[in-house]
C-alpha cells in the first residue's frame, strides 16, 4: 500500500474513557490533514458495564465507510476487548494492558487471544498512568500517547486537543490528562516495533481548506444553525438527543429559541405551530418518537404547514436497541400518517450530506410548504467524518417562501388557492388582509372546511403534485451515480448511511475487474423514478442493500418501478459489512 | 505411522511448553502429531512467532522483513491447534497446582510442563553496570539495534566471542565491517579449545580478518565508556592500562540458562535445570529441553549442556515423545569439534542448521 489507511478500534467498559479518547485521537489526526470516519458504539447504560468501542478509520484519501477489519485494537478492559480480536487484520496489532492490577482468571486476558497472525503490544497502561498522575483514571490517555507513539504521530495536535476538552476542569486535570498521555507517548515510542505493521510512515498531510470534524448530529445542527433555523421544540430520544443538546447551545447564542417539551406530540406541535407563524421550525426524534408525530404530521401536510423532523432512527420496533443502528423507519417516515400524507422525505448518506440535508430541508419546507422528513440513522448520527467547509458561506436560501401578491382593494385572500405548481402564496399572521383559516379538515382554497368530492379531489392532486417540484430543487442532489458509466454488471441500489458501505464495496469490486456502478437515493419523497428506472435500464442485476428486515427499500422499489432487485436485508444492529456486499456483487457479476 | 495417544474428548491433556525456539516448537509439533485432541499452549516472552535466530546476522546484509525470519507462517499454528500466548512473562511455576504464573495475573493450568526457554546472553559480573553501553545480540530487536548503531564500514569492539558472535563477526567481516576480538576464557564456547588449538583457531580467526586482543594478558575489561569527542561511541579500558575504541561495544560469553522462574518450583536445578536422558525432570510433570537443561550423562558421570540446532532439535522431539507417553532417550548425535574449513575458515558444528 502507498497511502495511509488505518483503522484504530478503541474498546473498553462504560466509564474507561473509551469515547473520549476517540474523540481526542480523531480530532488530533484530523487536525493533521487527514480524512477521518469514526463511529462510536456505546451501551445504553450510562456507566460500569456496557462496551464501549470507538473505531476511526484515518486515511489520506477521502474514504466511505469503516473497514470490516481494523489494523489496530486497543483493549482497556479485556472482558469487552476479547470478542473483537478477531477484527483486526493478519499482521494488526493489539494493545493491552500488561498489567492488571486484579487477578485474571485463566482466559480472560488479551494475551491468550491474540491471533497468531497479529502482533501483541503488552503495555503497563495503569502503571503508567499512575507513575504519571498517581493515579489510573488517566489511562484512556496513556493509550492515546500509546497509539500516537506507536504510529509516528507529532504529540503536538493531541496536546492541544487534551488541552482545550479538559480546559474547563482546571490546570490541575489539564496537567494530569497531558502527563498521562506524554508517558504513554514515551512507552509507544520506546517500544520495539516490528515495522511495516502500519503500512507507512504517517506524516502531516496538507488540508485542503478549513477541515472541520463532525458527527451527523453536528453536522444537521451546523446545518440548522446556517440555515437560520428559528425555534426547535423537541423532547430527548437515543441517538437524536445531541441535535437538541447542541442546538440548546447554540441557539440562544443567536437569540434563537429551543424548548424541550414534556413529550413528542407537544414537540412536533409547537414545531408545526411556529411554522404556521413564520417561523423556520424543527424537531428531532428517533422511531418511537416518530410514531407519537404521525398524527400532527398529517396536520401539517393537511394545512400546508411548513416543519422541519430529523429522525434519527436505530433498532425496533417500539424500544427496540436504543443503541443500536438501523434503517427500518422508511416506511414510518414515507407512510406514517393517516390519509394520503405524502410528504418529503430525504436521506443524506454522509456527514457533509447531514449538513446539506438539513439546511436544504429548511428551504424545501417553505418552497413547498409541507413537512420535511429528513432520516439519518444512529451509524450516521453518531458518526465522525472530516468535513471541508466552503469559504463562500452556507449555500442555503434563507428565503424560500413563494412571494406573497399584494392584494387588491377588497380581494380575498386564498390561502390555499390552486397554482400551476400546487404552491399556493402562503400568508402568515400579521400580514395585513391576509386573515384566512387553518385547519385539520379538508378545505376549499378559503381554508373553509369542504368536503365536497370535487374539492377533496383537487386538494388532494394539490398537495401530491406540488412536491414533484422537489425533485428539481435547486443546488439539491437528488440522485448520484458513481462508478463505472453505462451498462454495468450490478448496479447498487442505496440510501441513508449504507450508501459509503456500498460505494467501498463498489471500489473494491472494480479492482477486481468487475463492472459496477451505485446510486445513492436522497429524495424518497418524492420518489426520482425517472432517474432511478435510467440507472436500473443500465444493469443486469440491481442490489439493493439496507439495514432493515423487511427490505423496506427494495419494497418502495419494487412498488413504485415494478423490476426485479436483489435484496440484501440485514438487521445486525451495525453498518451492513463491506465484504458482504462485495459478495453480493461478486455473486450477480458471476466473478464467484 | 505415528503411535497417538489420544486425550480424553471431554477433559484434553493440558500441554503447556515455556519457550518459542527450536526445542519448543519441535514438541509442540510432536505433541500434536501424538496427541490430535490435546491443548497445546506455547508461552512467550517474544512479540514474534517463532524465528530463526540463525539467521539474524543475515539481516546486515539486506534489509529483511521480520515475516522473512519465521519458522512457519501464521496459519502453522492455526492448522495445528497451537495457542502461543507472545509478550508474556512467566514470574513462575506451582508445581503442586500445576500451573504457570504470568506477569500479568494469570495462572496457565498445564497437567505436563515443558520449559524450553533457552538461555540468555551471559555478562560477567563486572561488566553488569556497563551494560546500558553494551549491545547485545540474541533476538530480532537486538540485530536491528545493533544495525542501527553501527555506522557503514564501522568497528564493533567483541567482548568474549562465543561462536554466536564469531557467526555474526564473519559476517560482519564480509561486509568490511572491522571486528576487535577481546578474548575471554569464554572465547569459542561452548567449544573449549585450550593450549596449542585454542592458539590455532585464534590466528585462523586473525587470518579472516578479525583483530584480536588477548582479553587475559591485559587483565580483562574493567569498564566500557562513551567514547570522546572525535573519538568512536565506544571505549573499552583494560584492568592493567590501555583501550581500545569501537563504534559498538557487543558481549558474547556464552549463554546462561534461564530458569530463575524455576527456583520455588521445587524441581533440581544446578545450572540449569536437571533432567534424565528422557528429558524429565525431577518433578514427573515437569520436562526440559534445549539450553536451559542439564542432561545426565552416564559417559561424563555428570549432568552436562548439548548445544547446537540438531541437538536441541532431537530434545524437542524426545520430550514430545516422553510427555506422551514414550520412553525415548536423547542421546547427541551432533559432532562437538570446533575445525577449520576448506576455505581455511574457522567452522563449527553449531553453525549448522536444517
Amino acid at each position: 500500500m502507498n497511502t495511509t489507511d488505518i483503522q484504530i478500534a478503541l474498546c473498553g467498559s462504560a466509564g474507561d474513557g473509551t469515547i473520549a479518547a476517540g474523540d481526542i485521537l480523531r480530532n488530533a489526526v484530523a487536525a493533521m490533514g487527514y480524512r477521518v470516519i469514526c463511529f462510536d458504539v456505546y451501551p445504553p447504560e450510562i456507566r460500569g458495564f456496557g462496551k464501549c468501542i470507538s473505531r476511526v478509520r484515518i486515511t489520506k484519501e477521502q474514504t466511505y465507510a469503516l473497514k470490516r477489519q481494523s489494523d489496530l485494537l486497543v483493549s482497556l478492559d479485556d472482558s469487552h476487548a476479547i470478542p473483537h480480536a478477531g477484527e483486526v487484520r493478519t499482521d494488526g496489532a493489539i494493545v493491552y494492558e500488561s498489567k492488571p492490577v486484579a487477578h485474571c482468571p485463566e482466559g480472560s486476558h488479551m494475551s491468550g487471544h491474540i491471533l497468531p497472525g497479529q502482533i501483541p503490544y503488552g503495555i503497563p497502561l495503569r502503571e503508567l498512568a499512575e507513575k504519571a498522575t498517581g493515579g489510573a483514571r488517566s489511562r484512556n490517555l496513556v493509550v492515546l500517547g500509546v497509539i500516537a507513539g506507536l504510529l509516528g504521530f507529532s504529540p503536538v495536535p493531541f496536546q492541544k486537543i487534551i488541552e482545550k476538552k479538559f480546559a474547563k476542569q482546571g490546570a490541575g486535570v489539564v496537567s494530569r490528562n497531558l502527563a498521562g498521555f506524554q508517558s504513554g507517548y514515551e512507552a509507544g515510542q520506546n517500544t520495539f516495533k516490528l515495522d511495516n505493521v502500519f503500512c507507512v510512515p504517517m506524516e502531516s498531510v496538507p488540508a485542503a481548506g478549513k477541515v472541520v470534524m463532525l458527527s451527523g448530529n453536528a453536522a444537521v445542527v451546523q446545518g440548522c444553525m446556517d440555515a437560520e433555523l428559528n425555534t426547535f421544540f423537541g423532547y430527548p430520544i437515543t441517538p437524536a438527543t445531541t441535535i437538541m443538546e447542541r442546538l440548546a447551545t447554540a441557539m440562544p447564542k443567536r437569540g434563537r429559541r429551543l424548548l424541550q417539551t414534556e413529550d413528542e406530540i407537544s414537540a412536533i406541535a409547537a414545531t408545526i405551530g411556529a411554522g404556521y407563524t413564520g417561523s423556520r421550525a424543527a424537531t428531532a426524534t428517533s422511531g418511537p418518537g416518530l410514531a407519537l408525530m404521525a398524527e400532527m404530521l398529517g396536520l401539517a401536510t393537511m394545512a400546508e404547514i411548513p416543519c422541519v423532523v430529523f429522525v434519527s432512527q436505530r433498532g425496533g420496533p417500539s424500544t427496540g436497541m436504543p443503541t443500536k443502528t438501523e434503517q427500518s423507519d422508511l416506511n414510518a417516515a414515507l407512510y406514517g400518517s393517516p390519509g394520503d400524507s405524502q410528504r418529503i422525505v430525504i436521506a443524506p448518506t454522509n456527514v457533509e450530506g447531514c449538513y446539506r440535508c438539513a439546511g436544504k430541508a429548511f428551504e424545501m419546507a417553505e418552497k413547498y410548504q409541507t413537512p420535511v422528513i429528513v432520516l439519518l440513522d444512529l451509524y450516521l448520527s453518531n458518526r465522525y467524518e472530516t468535513v471541508t467547509l466552503v469559504a463562500s458561506g452556507p449555500p442555503f436560501n434563507l428565503n424560500a417562501n413563494k412571494p406573497l401578491r399584494r392584494l387588491e382593494a377588497g380581494e380575498q385572500y386564498h390561502r390555499f388557492a390552486m397554482t400551476e405548481d400546487g404552491v399556493s402564496p402562503r400568508a402568515v399572521p400579521g400580514d395585513a388582509g391576509c386573515m384566512h383559516v387553518v385547519t385539520g379538515l379538508e378545505h376549499n382554497t378559503l381554508g373553509r372546511p369542504n368536503d365536497s368530492d370535487e374539492n377533496h379531489t383537487a386538494m388532494s392532486h394539490k398537495r401530491h403534485s406540488k412536491l414533484q417540484g422537489a425533485l428539481q430543487h435547486p443546488d439539491f442532489t437528488v440522485t448520484k451515480r458513481i462508478g463505472h458509466s453505462g451498462r454495468v454488471k450490478v448496479g447498487i441500489l442505496a440510501w441513508g448511511s449504507t450508501f459509503g458501505e456500498c460505494l467501498e464495496a463498489m471500489f473494491m469490486a472494480h479492482a477486481e475487474g468487475i463492472s459496477c456502478a451505485a446510486m445513492k437515493v436522497v429524495m424518497l419523497s418524492p420518489f426520482p423514478i425517472d432517474a432511478v428506472t435510467q440507472f436500473m435500464d443500465d444493469c443486469d442485476h440491481v442490489l439493493v442493500p439496507e439495514v432493515n428486515y423487511e427490505g423496506q427499500f427494495a419494497q418502495l422499489l419494487q412498488g413504485l418501478l415494478a423490476r426485479p432487485v436483489v435484496r440484501l436485508s440485514r438487521v445486525p444492529g451495525s453498518p451492513m459489512p463491506v465484504e458482504l456486499i462485495l459478495g453480493e456483487i461478486r455473486r450477480l457479476a458471476g466473478a464467484v | 505411522m505415528v503411535a497417538q495417544v489420544s486425550s480424553s474428548a471431554s477433559s484434553p491433556h493440558r500441554y503447556v511448553i515455556i519457550g518459542n525456539g527450536v526445542a519448543g516448537n519441535q514438541a509442540a509439533e510432536g505433541l500434536r502429531e501424538r496427541d490430535p485432541d490435546g491443548l497445546i499452549t506455547i508461552i512467550t516472552n517474544s512479540r514474534m512467532l517463532f524465528y530463526n535466530r540463525y539467521l539474524l546476522p543475515q539481516l546486515f546484509r539486506a534489509h529483511q522483513d521480520w515475516r522473512a525470519l519465521l519458522a512457519y507462517p501464521p496459519g502453522h499454528y492455526e492448522k495445528h491447534r497451537i495457542r502461543v500466548l507472545r509478550d508474556c512473562w512467566v514470574t513462575a511455576v506451582d508445581s503442586r497446582k500445576r500451573q504457570v504464573m504470568l506477569a500479568h495475573n494469570e495462572a496457565i493450568s498445564y497437567d505436563t510442563l515443558l520449559v524450553a526457554t533457552g538461555g540468555r546472553p551471559y555478562l560477567p559480573e563486572e561488566l553488569v553496570e556497563c551494560r546500558h553501553l553494551i549491545h547485545p545480540f540474541g533476538t530480532y530487536e537486538h540485530a536491528l539495534a545493533v544495525r542501527k548503531a553501527l555506522p557503514e564500514n564501522g568497528s564493533v569492539v567483541m567482548l568474549g566471542g562465543d561462536m554466536i558472535g564469531l557467526d555474526l563477526a564473519r559476517t560482519l567481516l564480509d561486509l568490511s565491517y572491522r571486528v576487535i576480538l577481546v578474548t575471554h576464557e569464554n572465547t569459542f564456547w561452548p567449544h573449549q579449545p585450550v593450549g596449542e588449538e585454542r592458539s590455532k583457531f585464534l590466528a585462523i580467526l586473525q587470518k579472516m580478518g578479525l583483530e584480536v586482543v588477548d582479553g587475559d594478558a591485559m587483565g580483562g575489561v574493567v569498564a566500557i565508556e562513551k567514547g570522546a569527542a572525535g573519538l568512536p561511541e565506544r571505549r573499552v579500558r583494560f584492568r592493567q592500562g590501555g583501550d581500545i575504541y569501537g563504534d559498538i561495544v557487543m558481549s558474547f560469553y556464552g549463554l546462561s540458562p534461564l530458569v530463575e522462574f524455576m527456583m520455588k518450583s521445587g524441581t533440581d536445578i544446578e545450572r540449569g535445570l536437571l533432567v534424565g536422558t528422557n528429558l524429565r525432570t525431577s518433578d514427573p510433570h515437569i520436562y526440559a529441553a534445549g539450553d536451559v537443561c542439564q542432561i545426565w550423562s552416564e559417559k561424563d558421570n555428570v549432568y552436562r549442556f548439548y548445544y547446537g540446532h540438531r541437538n536441541v532439535r532431537a530434545m524437542g522431539a524426545v520430550a514430545a515423545l516422553n510427555m506422551t507417553g514414550g520412553n525415548e532417550h536423547f542421546s547427541t548425535t551432533q559432532d562437538e569439534a570446533l575445525f577449520q574449513n576448506e576455505q581455511g575458515h574457522i567452522d563449527s558444528p553449531f553453525w549448522a542448521y536444517d
